[in-house]
Order: C-alpha cells, then structure tokens, then sequence
C-alpha cells in the first residue's frame, strides 16, 4: 500500500480527500510484500511558501511477521528530506522520545523492491503495542482491522494522520475480522 | 549501498585482481538512490537493525532482548575497532540454539544477483526439514532461486559465492549460518555469472 501526500510547510496540512482508500487487512505472506492501494494525490497551489511531497509504503516484514511503514519526503524539486528535517516536522508529544533514541526508532533502509533508500520506523516493538490492542477487542467482541489500528498508531509519529473515515470504513467492511 | 564491503567485491568486482582500485566521489552524492551515511551513529544503528533482524529470524528477538545495552554496545565496537574476541564474546550467544532443536527458528539470508530488478531475495526459510534433516545450501537455492542452479545435465551457469568462496552445495545450510555469517548475522550470497576464462 501506498499513500502520497502533499504538506505545505510551515505545518499547514492539506484535508483529507474525501475519497475512501479502502484499506485491506494483510494476510500473512512469506514475502516483503507491497500490496496495491488507489493512491491519491493532492496539490494545492501556494505562493512563497514550500511544498514538500511525502511518500508512505505500508510493507510486510517476514522477519518481524508484522507490517512495517516505510517513508520518504522530497521537496517538489526533487531534493530529499534529510531525516533532521522529518525529526523536526513530528508532532511535540513524539518529540521527545524521538530526540533520546533517535536511530532506534528510525532508520534509513533500502526499500525492498524499489532498492531505493527511505526511512523505516523499526518493526520491533510493533507486536509489543498491537498484542493489547487485539487483545482487547477479542474481549469486547469486537472486530478491528489491524491495519487501520496499527496505522493510526505509527502514522502520526512520522506525519502521517489517519483520518476518521478509515476507520468508519473498516468497521463497515465486514470482510476486514482479524 | 550499506552492503558488506565483501559483498560488494563478490558481486561486482570478483574477476578483478586485488587490491580492489575504486573511484571515490565526492560530489553529487546520488540521494536517490543510496543512503547516506551522516555519522557513525547511523552506521551503529543500520547495523544493529541488521542484526536485530537476523535475531528476530533465529531467536523470535529473544537473545537480542535479553541482552543488555552494554552488550549491544560491545558488538558494534568489537566490530568498529577489529577486536575479534571482544565481537565474539557477544555474538557467540547470537549462534545458538535451544538443546531441543537442531538449528535455528529461520536463516537470516540475502540473496543478490545483479542482473535482476529486485535488490535482494529475503524469504522465511527453515535449516531443518519436518522429518529432522538438514536443508543444505543447494535446497535453499532451490526454493527460492532456482535460476541460480545448472539443472541435473546442463552446464553450470552461475557460481554461488559467499565471502568469496563457492561452498558446496551440500553444505548444511544451519553450518553456514554459524560459520559463514557476516558481523551482520546474515549470510550474503551473491549469485554471479560463471567466468568465462
């Protein structure tokens, strides 16, 4: 899955298509897999400022047996993002944790398919923070897809905000029980 | 590309005569396409994230999380400083394996060929079979490159090189995980047309 945004710096964010990507529940494969998504564009026209495009892949990790996020962010022009830059576009609340252990959590890797290099929010404590979550719903009977839950989670941290509609989706889908 | 220098050699320059002569530039670094590498820092933790993986492969994490930060430490500066024992009093724990099995959970592995799109073949691949047998390096190959292999009657095509040897392909593939790993945990393979000389 793949999912391109456009961000207007300083921090003014663009509202979300309303177009729902459907998002499909990953089935356990034994492969580092991209699974396809409508993915959506959107640009808006400003003056002086800049506009930075950045590019989300969900993937799946074979080793970790959980799904990883993958990013990159360029300028229109073409120019990478350095990661600093990433670090300092976060939300405050992540900042913190990001600024005591920051190549733990992020760290640029070689794209599996593309051979390209973006940055990848690290893989091993997502069945940590996804293990309650499961839990719980099995307990309240009730379903989540576990990609929604998982993105909505580690979205954020790297700019990536999830909106409502995904999850207004998801629970309509009744094929997405995990 | 944050591969193994003797990775690097295997798969690009294995014909040359050593010492290897390479060109170094230093402008117009190609962002796009490789990562850069900032500081150190960035080198500890890339390979850290390798070797964590390759534990989350043999262990499900559980070695790499019972050690502490000080032993994580050790193994990037045994690496770092070329001190053999300092690396393998660490590492040592990363090579084994519950009384009860005969290998490995799975073997961390990468498979690079130059003349495919994809920059390596990673897959879940047990060392031992249901029936208690050693996979060998040739059944790996046949599962997940099979290209990589002559059939039975042809002629060899390809020579499969790990740290610039060709292992047979007997070989148990659990004994080159413990014995042919880089630093990293992983086996590096490297799959290169045969010279023709």
């Amino acid at each position: 899955m793949c999912k391109i945004h456009f961000q207007i710096k300083p921090g003014m964010l663009m509202s979300p298509p309303g177009t729902s990507a459907h998002v499909q529940t990953c089935l356990p494969m034994e492969e580092a897999l991209e699974l396809p998504l409508d993915d959506f564009e959107k640009t808006e026209t400003t003056t002086g400022s800049k506009v930075i495009k950045y590019e989300y892949h969900v993937l799946y990790s074979c080793s970790y047996q959980v799904p990883v996020l993958y990013f990159r962010a360029s300028f229109l022009d073409g120019r990478p993002l350095a990661l600093k830059d990433i670090w300092e576009g976060t939300h405050e609340c992540y900042k913190t944790r990001l600024l005591q252990e920051p190549w733990d959590t992020i760290t640029q890797q070689e794209h599996p398919i593309l051979g390209q290099p973006f940055f990848v929010l690290h893989p091993c404590k997502t069945n940590e923070f996804m293990t309650p979550v499961l839990k719980n719903s099995r307990k309240i009977n009730r379903s989540v897809n576990y990609i929604t839950s998982w993105l909505s989670v580690v979205g954020p941290v790297v700019g990536l905000n999830l909106p409502l509609s995904y999850a207004r989706t998801a629970s309509q889908d009744e094929g997405n029980v995990n | 590309m944050h591969y193994p220098i003797g990775l690097l050699f295997d798969l690009l320059a294995s014909s040359s005569a050593l010492p290897w002569n390479i060109t170094v530039h230093f402008k117009s670094f190609p962002e796009k396409d490789l990562l850069h590498c900032p500081s150190k820092d960035a080198i500890e933790a890339h390979f850290m994230s390798c070797v964590k993986e390759a534990d989350a492969l043999k262990h499900k994490s559980q070695v790499i999380n019972e050690m502490q930060k000080k032993d994580h430490k050790q193994l990037w500066m045994g690496l770092q400083n070329d001190r053999f024992d300092q690396f393998w009093a660490i590492n040592r724990k990363l090579m084994e394996y519950p009384a009860e099995e005969n290998g490995f959970r799975y073997i961390p592995f990468r498979i690079y060929q130059t003349t495919t799109e994809r920059p390596f073949i990673q897959k879940l691949f047990r060392p031992v079979a249901a029936d208690g047998q050693l996979h060998t390096l040739g059944d790996l190959l046949k599962e997940v490159c099979p290209s990589a292999i002559a059939p039975e009657d042809g002629e060899k095509k390809n020579q499969v090189m790990i740290h610039g040897i060709e292992p047979m392909l007997e070989t148990p593939l659990q004994w080159l995980s413990e014995h042919l790993s880089y630093p990293d945990n992983f086996l590096h393979i490297s799959i290169i047309p045969q010279p023709t000389d």
